[in-house]
């Protein structure tokens, strides 16, 4: 655990330096890829697109955070704007990136590259994740339940499940997934949909390991509902007839 | 450069089977998709309940078992002993608050749940302090400057002791945090529980064993 990097005269949050290193890697290899794959101007509409996308997720990830801890943030409401990058959720994230990005795409006039732009997203988010787990993993977040396997790491003086180098494990093989199928697949927006189907069965199945979810009534963790159904609108979209998709 | 007028013809027509083909395939796949779809969303469900955090025993006390002695973070055992400096620079050990109701509460201040039970922890400590009840609020592995940052802050008045190794962590198998332990006035545990608590469970088992003639 090495939740403080010390550069010099500086002491930088390990997990909010890595997630502003994630942040920008995702931001430059959406562009990157949307050229790659498309053309100029699928990579201006990622250029145009990104930010909202961003917004959207920074304001969703607090959002989510803050509705299930609605005990500390109900009482202090300021607490939505204060600039404390631990307290973001993931699903939230997504939720609240993937909504902005299609409302910005939709209010436009650009649905016909909702498909393209969500396939660069998906090829562009997996190695962002991946840097975002170090993060995680470095400053101690996220820690998984007491267990015996071999490879526990200690964490609070029990060893733990590493959840952070799970879910970095599950970023990389869907990376290399995704990396895999790009030039095999022909139809916009298969890539999102196995980038939905893969992460959302990580999320279903790593969050289960957690001892700090985010609960929802019953103790139901909220970040399995949402990646059950991302697993769900993935085969929903595989089954629907190929018209309808996306 | 002309191209023979049979080849695309044929070409077109293969690409003609071979898309009926697909589409067929598709078509008849639809119900295994849609089988699929509900064994996922069955599965899927029955996981997420059967891996929720379920809420643990209440926080009502249990009878101690009179054959438990060796210290144990369980129902009926002695609580193990331990002393911790307190965020004040005071020495606090458990063993001199005999006599008193106790809650060690285990956790951190970037532990959510934690801090969602901490202002319930206040209120009960308020109304029974004055009555032989102590909070001990243990922090796992914090900055003593944190801690009193976040109390401060937070308006909480009953000691925050630092466990800074995690050793008491360690000896009350503190596999999720928050965990309370609710330990009598002869220094036994008789209630356990994992996760965050309401005011009301806190209050029920305060209430009945300050009412326990010492």
């Amino acid at each position: 655990m090495h939740p403080i990097i010390e550069l010099g005269p500086l002491n930088l949050g390990s997990g909010a330096l890595l997630l502003v290193i994630a942040v920008f890697i995702g931001h430059t290899q959406f562009e990157r890829i949307a050229r790659k794959r498309g053309d100029d101007e699928l990579e201006q509409r990622a250029r145009r697109c990104a930010p909202f996308a961003l917004l959207g997720a920074a304001i969703g990830a607090r959002l989510w955070y803050g509705l299930f801890n609605w005990d500390m943030y109900g009482q202090s409401p300021g607490l939505f704007l204060a600039l404390r990058l631990g307290d973001l959720a993931w699903p939230g994230a997504l939720i609240g990136g993937a909504l902005a990005g299609y409302a910005y795409l939709r209010l436009r006039r650009l649905d016909a590259a909702t498909a393209p732009l969500a396939d660069a997203a998906a090829l562009a988010l997996p190695p962002a994740q991946a840097v975002a787990a170090l993060g995680l993993l470095l400053s101690g977040e996220a820690p998984g339940a007491p267990t015996d396997v071999p490879w526990a790491l200690p964490l609070f003086g029990v060893p733990r499940h590493p959840v952070p180098l799970y879910y970095l494990l599950a970023a990389l093989v869907t990376w290399g997934i995704l990396v895999w199928f790009a030039p095999r697949v022909t139809r916009p927006g298969s890539l999102a949909m196995i980038y939905l189907a893969l992460q959302g069965s990580a999320m279903l199945l790593l969050e289960a390991l957690r001892v700090d979810s985010l609960v929802t009534v019953g103790g139901i963790r909220a970040a399995q509902i949402v990646g059950l159904a991302m697993l769900l609108i993935a085969l929903w979209q595989k089954r629907a007839p190929m018209e309808r998709a996306l | 450069m002309a191209i023979p007028r049979g080849i695309v013809a044929r070409d077109a027509h293969d690409m003609q089977a071979m898309l009926e083909g697909i589409r067929s395939l598709l078509m008849f796949s639809r119900r295994i998709w849609d089988l699929l779809l509900i064994a996922t969303l069955l599965t899927g469900g029955a996981f997420i309940w059967a891996t929720r955090i379920a809420p643990g025993a209440p926080a009502t006390a249990q009878a101690p078992e009179p054959a438990a002695t060796q210290p144990a973070p369980l129902v009926g055992h002695p609580a193990p002993g331990f002393t911790l400096s307190a965020i004040d620079g005071s020495q606090v050990a458990l063993d001199d608050l005999r006599g008193q109701v106790v809650l060690i509460n285990l956790w951190a201040t970037w532990c959510p749940p934690c801090r969602a039970e901490m202002p319930a922890i206040q209120q009960v400590y308020e109304r029974f302090r004055d009555q032989g009840f102590v909070v001990l609020a243990v922090n796992q592995q914090e900055d003593a400057t944190k801690v009193v940052a976040y109390m401060n802050d937070q308006r909480l008045t009953f000691p925050a002791l630092l466990d800074s190794d995690a050793r008491v962590g360690a000896a009350y198998q503190a596999r999720v945090l928050p965990s309370s332990f609710f330990i009598d006035r002869r220094g036994i545990v008789r209630a356990v529980y994992r996760g965050p608590m309401s005011r009301g469970m806190i209050e029920g088992a305060i209430e009945q064993l300050i009412a326990e003639t010492p």
